[in-house]
């Protein structure tokens, strides 16, 4: 490299300071325009993370919020070179670092986690659904999917509640599925029943509703014609919605 | 040609194109690449009404580590997908011990840092198979200085063969700043390299700082400052920055004209044989 050690290490003590906001000695440097550096970029980061994360920013105590946010800048190489992707350093340095933990805020990872999903979707390249025909048999053909979803799995219903004592007092098994709308490219989310997710999931795999069907004692489930009845009704509801585009003809 | 950079803000009157009408557009890969959904649909738009240069964020030229490749790949797909007709990006870094911090950061005005730049300009512009335009950027606080910013910028262009984007509000800036000679130092750059003019405001905060916001309209000295440049050049594009505080659309559209008219005054003999 052509740089030399000498040049390697001002630019390492400007960045760090740029990332700390603690001052280090750097030659020939106005500490007050210094300064103004760490204001700019601090802004940036604040910004990004503030409008990726609305409920977590709104709802956690602001002081834990702070410390995070200066934890993470700090010590957390941001690998995003698009700003947008920011909010997914952040939720990946919480979870290495156990911050749900630390900072005793139990539901951090399904708040994070369900608040990216949105930031994700609607920012993501475009998904080609499987080649399709608007009309079919809901119980014998393979459906078609919208790509353009996530199916997240809760320990608290982050996606209902924001205040710390209701959500701690629900802890449980939640299920969303939080997915792009291809016309307008809202984003749009329904919680699932733990049956209807596993529909989804294995309908999204491939399988048909019949198979399903037939699988569904094994989970304890009692299948009957309202049983049936519900689930295709929620299959039209998501078709309704976008989500479900049609069948999948062999 | 007068652009105005195309932000999420105006999409939809750059689009309509009724209360302004810009003759090219400009936007950073990095707000654009690899997305889908609606701001897809409006990006395929607007490239369909006007011509597109883009202006690069992350490139980070003067790091200390290594390019990083994989971008420079998703960029280069982009710029081609896109039909860009001009890539230009800062003589600064925003990365750092492989952290991005997201903003253009001075680079030590040193030998060991031109040799280091200028090999890494080659080493993009092979990559990329187009010439790079690295623009001038304005900078608050200079930083283990051992030569003048204006040599250190001639030795880049002359190292590594590398246009330059001359933003004129950055030397108007950075003149202010660290109390040089707009003029004087304008001059003294290799002004047959220049390929690309950007135009915008600032804000002064304090007795002896100006920042450089793109969020103020731009001041008379710095439009004097463009006249007074545009003399000594050949025409290239020029482009309005307003990145923040968005005004009505008449008043960018203003700007964009007072631009315009300095343009074919001072280029119109250009015009006349170009076109
Ligand atoms: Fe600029």
């Amino acid at each position: 490299m052509k740089l030399s050690a000498d040049t390697y290490r001002i630019q390492q003590d400007f960045s760090r300071f740029i990332r700390t906001g603690r001052q280090v000695p750097v030659p020939g440097v106005k500490p007050a325009a210094m300064a103004h550096y760490r204001r700019l970029v601090y802004n940036v980061v604040c910004d990004a993370l503030e409008t990726g994360y609305p409920i977590a920013f709104a709802n956690l105590p602001r002081k834990k919020w702070e410390r995070m946010v200066y934890k993470f800048f700090s010590t957390h190489a941001c690998t995003a070179y698009q700003v947008w992707k920011l909010p997914l350093d952040f939720y990946t340095c919480a979870v290495e670092n156990s911050w749900d933990e630390q900072y005793d805020i139990p539901y951090l990872y399904d708040l994070l986690s369900f608040e990216w999903a949105e930031m994700e979707l609607y920012n993501m390249e475009d998904q080609a659904p499987p080649a399709y025909v608007p009309g079919g048999d809901w119980l014998s053909d393979p459906i078609a999917f919208n790509q353009e979803y996530r199916l997240l799995h809760f320990k608290y219903p982050v996606h209902r509640e924001v205040g710390r004592r209701r959500l701690l007092n629900q802890v449980g098994a939640y299920f969303v599925l939080v997915y792009r709308m291809p016309d307008s490219g809202d984003i749009h989310f329904t919680e699932l029943s733990p049956w209807l997710a596993f529909v989804t999931e294995q309908l999204l795999a491939g399988i048909t509703l019949t198979d399903i069907l037939a699988y569904a004692p094994q989970l304890n489930m009692v299948v009957n014609n309202k049983l049936q009845e519900d689930t295709i009704a929620f299959l039209q509801h998501l078709r309704e919605k976008q989500m479900v585009m049609g069948f999948i003809k062999q | 040609m007068v652009g105005i950079g195309f932000r999420r803000d105006f999409a939809a009157e750059l689009l309509n194109g009724d209360q302004i009408r810009p003759d090219f557009i400009e936007f950073a890969p990095e707000n654009w690449m690899n997305i889908g959904g609606y701001w897809k649909k409006q990006l395929h738009k607007a490239v369909e009404k006007y011509p597109v240069l883009c202006h690069g964020l992350s490139l980070s030229i003067g790091s200390p580590e290594p390019l990083d490749l994989d971008f420079l790949r998703y960029v280069k797909s982009f710029l081609n997908e896109y039909r860009v007709q001009l890539y230009s990006e800062h003589l600064s870094y925003s990365k750092c011990d492989n952290a991005h911090m997201y903003d253009l950061l001075p680079i030590p005005f040193r030998k060991d840092a031109v040799a280091h730049i200028a090999e890494r300009i080659m080493q993009v512009q092979d990559f990329l198979q187009r010439p790079l335009v690295m623009e001038i950027v304005s900078y608050y606080t200079p930083v283990a200085a051992e030569m003048s910013e204006v040599d250190f910028i001639r030795e880049i262009v002359k190292a590594s063969g590398c246009q330059l984007l001359l933003d004129v509000n950055n030397i108007y800036v950075n003149a202010f700043n660290h109390g040089y000679n707009a003029r004087e130092f304008i001059s003294q750059l290799p002004l047959d390299k220049v390929a690309y003019i950007h135009m915008a405001g600032h804000e002064q905060v304090a007795p002896d700082l100006i920042i450089d916001t793109h969020g103020q309209p731009i001041i008379d000295p710095v439009f004097e400052l463009f006249e007074w440049t545009v003399q000594r050049l050949h025409p290239v594009p020029v482009l309005l920055e307003r990145d923040y505080n968005i005004p009505q659309m008449g008043e960018l559209n203003g700007e964009l004209q007072r631009l315009k008219n300095i343009c074919q005054q001072h280029w119109h003999k250009h015009y006349e044989t170009v076109g």
